[in-house]
């Protein structure tokens, strides 16, 4: 994507290994990292996040629906992501769609956890309305509107500020006359009941350059990678998603090295946006 | 349904004659050439333009201009009710076809050869009146690249509910049924470039609805020059002048 | 006209057993796999060379119920052929059968299973030995018991090296799931679908080096290296049962 000469590679390269980056940074630390709340007015809960030039939004609508056959006490999530053109001119028409797909896909990986819903940031039973009959089904949409690295970090805040936002309508079950009958359900406009994002976890993506690892790499530092791998990590310090992206093969102990980094990292990364999601929300209320 | 009560007022609140609320911002997109987002009440729309760059496809390339294309998608969330697909539909083409052929008219394509500028429009949100916003977008963008144009393109959309010409319709409007204008001009030169019509209209009362639309471009071309100027005294003061 | 009523044989109903559907008793700490293996025991391997014969090289694999069949053409010209590179392209196809699944048709949601053997591959082929050019490997699973991925990532990586193109090293790889408290190793789909997390590796035995690592649902961190060593473990007996294969197609066409 980038085109970078050899001259140049070298010089990223080489201050990757004296821990000195392009922009300055050290090798693990963070773009300043901006969040705005409530973008979209018409969704039930949004979040704009700007990793250094990085810019995602994610929206949050929720809209009645059946549960699973299979998993009748829980609601449905589905997470999809939009790469827009704006952010690359290759990604008009369908060019964007393997990214897209696979961005949804490390995605739901990290925030739904195992098949049968344990470990997931979401907690999907918390989205039930009735058994068996109605639930939440929770639509996470996701537009990448420019890209300088790092989209899957800058998602998976997004998702979280975005959720945090969140607000599902208060509802009121009507009995129906027979139970094979769609329930009666009373969607109130007026109460909302805001989402519980503790458990949701952040997405930390490592890149391996040469010997070292970098988090949050700007794009020019991504086409130099041999390889990376983005681990999510909740606040209580469980892995809940690992995906290897990248072809070269890595030593296992690396791994398991980069998911201790990944863990020294997300500690810092969860403060930090828990604090901006924070203040983006007080600069939200003050707004008449 | 009641669109103007007789107090005068609309269904938000605005006069018959009034614009809803501008807001622009030039360069939101660092990696594209020219970007800026563009704010007509309630809807948000984004333009990035890339170029002049060297044609991708060898057949489309010509000698002695350059070769405009664009695209305009909207996101899942800009609507009310989900989207769900979201590009390649027809009006998503036919939108992407006017914008192109509007500012294939005003940019100067044979200053640049053989080269390719891609616009590309990306609608956040969707209130009515989306197709004029991404044309002033579209505007600033190019502006933003500093692609050389005759003119600055501007468009505002005008309507005609419960007897009374509307300027700038939002969605529950647009939605009523009756017609609705949507003009782009040349300010300066004082031409129209665009002019599309729904529904029908007695030709008299077509005339007050497009001179009402006309003079919202105006308005837009005034907003539009005030951030520009604003964008060229920020870079002034970067360059040290 | 009398009506034959003493011959009309007894119409098929289902029996009412077929419907019902298990959860695994998970709370039972010593609960028996349905295939009756121990939890680290994987599933035996059949694997042949040699399947499809007008492709360059094929591979097919049966791993208890999962049954796969990967077919590898190339390296040909390139569709793309305007564009030089100077490496090769790898292009990767998985599919299922409408018959693979229980429900027909349930297997056009795995959309994503080409780009992560896509991944899986492309650290163990040296992409440099046929530039210009581009090499298709497809794969069709044509019964899913489970474990769908290890074992398409496995047969194609059989497949490519019947096919003679230059791999660094075979590729092999294992999944393991997390039911309850207990790791167990090669899951099938059953054990899948109620898992509490699961994670899968390739590796490539000889270099000791992971190329694909993907984990879901919640881990802790002496979990994850058990079920690493575990993985790591069987993917270098799986290399050596897929050496000894190619071993045995050498050793046949000898003689």
């Amino acid at each position: 994507m980038v085109g970078l000469s050899v001259g140049e590679k070298n010089f990223i390269k080489g201050g990757i290994a004296q821990d000195l980056r392009n922009d300055g940074r050290k090798r693990l630390t963070y773009r300043p990292i901006y969040v705005e709340t409530g973008v979209i007015p018409q969704a039930n809960g949004s979040a704009r996040v700007k990793l250094g030039e990085t810019d995602v939004i994610a929206s949050v609508k929720a809209e009645l629906g059946k549960p699973r056959v299979s998993h009748p006490d829980q609601g449905k999530v589905y997470i999809y992501v939009e790469c827009s053109p704006t952010a690359e001119p290759s990604f008009e028409r369908r060019g964007g769609d393997e990214l897209s797909t696979e961005l949804s896909i490390a995605l739901e990986r990290s925030l739904l956890g195992g098949k049968s819903g344990a470990g997931a940031g979401i907690n999907p039973a918390s989205l039930l309305i009735k058994e068996g009959k109605v639930c939440w089904d929770l639509y996470v949409d996701c537009l990448v509107i420019s890209s300088d690295g790092n989209l899957l970090d800058a998602l998976g805040a997004a998702i979280k500020a975005a959720l945090s936002n969140t607000g599902i309508p208060r509802v009121q079950v009507r009995e129906a006359a027979s139970s094979d009958e769609q329930a009666d359900v009373d969607v109130s406009d007026e109460e909302f009941l805001q989402f519980d994002t503790s458990g949701v976890p952040v997405i930390v993506t490592l890149t391996k350059v040469g010997r070292h690892y970098i988090v949050d790499a700007t794009s020019e530092e991504e086409s130099l990678m041999s390889s990376a791998v983005s681990i999510s990590v909740n606040r209580h310090g469980m892995i809940c998603g690992l995906t290897k992206r990248g072809g070269a093969g890595l030593d296992p102990s690396v791994i398991l090295d980069m998911i201790s980094v990944a863990k020294h990292v997300s500690e810092q990364l969860l403060n930090k946006l828990d604090s901006e999601i924070e203040a983006a929300e007080r600069a939200n209320e003050e707004e008449p | 349904m009641e669109y103007v009560n007789p107090e005068g007022l609309r269904l938000d609140g605005r006069r018959p004659m009034e614009m809803r609320q501008l807001r622009a911002e030039i360069g939101v997109v660092s990696r594209a050439d020219g970007s800026a987002s563009f704010e007509m009440g309630n809807t948000k729309v984004i333009a990035a333009v890339y170029g002049p760059r060297e044609v991708q496809n060898r057949s489309q390339q010509m000698n002695d201009q350059a070769l405009v294309r664009c695209e305009y998608s909207m996101a899942n969330f800009s609507t009310g009710d989900r989207r769900r697909k979201t590009k390649g539909d027809r009006r998503s083409t036919e939108i992407s076809l006017v914008i192109r052929q509007t500012m294939e008219a005003c940019i100067l394509t044979n200053l640049m050869p053989r080269s390719q500028i891609d616009i590309y429009v990306q609608v956040l949100q969707a209130d009515g009146g989306t197709r004029s916003a991404c044309i002033n977008a579209a505007t600033l963008a190019l502006a933003d690249a500093g692609i050389p144009m005759r003119d600055l393109v501007t468009s505002c959309s005008a309507g005609y509910l419960n007897s009374t010409p509307l300027l700038d319709l939002n969605y529950l409007e647009d939605s009523a049924g009756g017609a609705d204008v949507t003009v782009g001009i040349l300010p300066k030169l004082d031409k129209v470039t665009l002019l599309q019509m729904d529904a029908k209209l007695p030709m008299d009362i077509f005339e007050n609805v497009m001179q009402l639309a006309v003079e919202g471009c105006k308005a837009v071309d005034s907003y539009i020059r005030e951030i520009l100027l604003e964008n060229t005294k920020t870079l002034e003061i970067h360059r040290g002048v | 006209m009398a009506s034959k009523t003493g011959s009309t044989p007894a119409t098929y109903s289902p029996s009412p057993a077929t419907h019902k559907k298990k959860r695994i008793p998970i709370a039972d700490v010593d609960w028996v796999r349905p295939d009756s293996r121990g939890f680290y025991q994987c599933r035996p391997a059949y694997l042949r060379t040699g399947a499809v014969s007008p492709a360059a090289g094929s591979a097919y694999a049966e791993f208890g119920n999962t049954k796969v069949i990967v077919s590898v053409f190339g390296p040909r010209e390139s569709k793309k052929a305007m564009m030089y590179s100077d490496t090769g392209r790898l292009n990767c196809d998985v599919s299922y059968t409408t018959f693979a699944t229980p429900n027909r048709g349930q297997g056009s949601d795995k959309k994503e299973l080409s780009s992560m053997l896509h991944k899986a591959l492309e650290g163990a082929i040296i992409l440099e030995s046929f530039p210009k050019t581009c090499v298709d490997v497809f794969a069709l699973v044509l019964e899913s018991g489970g474990s769908d991925l290890p074992v398409v990532i496995s047969c194609a990586s059989l497949a490519l090296a019947d096919a003679g193109i230059l791999l660094y090293d075979l590729v092999a790889s294992v999944s393991v799931s997390c039911v309850g408290k207990n790791l167990v190793i090669d899951p099938v789909s059953e054990e899948e679908s109620y898992n509490d997390g699961s994670l899968m590796i390739t590796c490539m035995p000889s270099r000791n080096q992971v190329t694909q690592l993907i984990v879901d649902g919640e881990w802790s961190t002496p979990k994850i290296h058990d079920a690493m060593e575990l993985c790591l473990g069987a993917c270098s007996k799986l290399g050596e049962v897929m050496r000894s294969c190619l071993k045995d197609v050498v050793t046949d066409l000898k003689e």
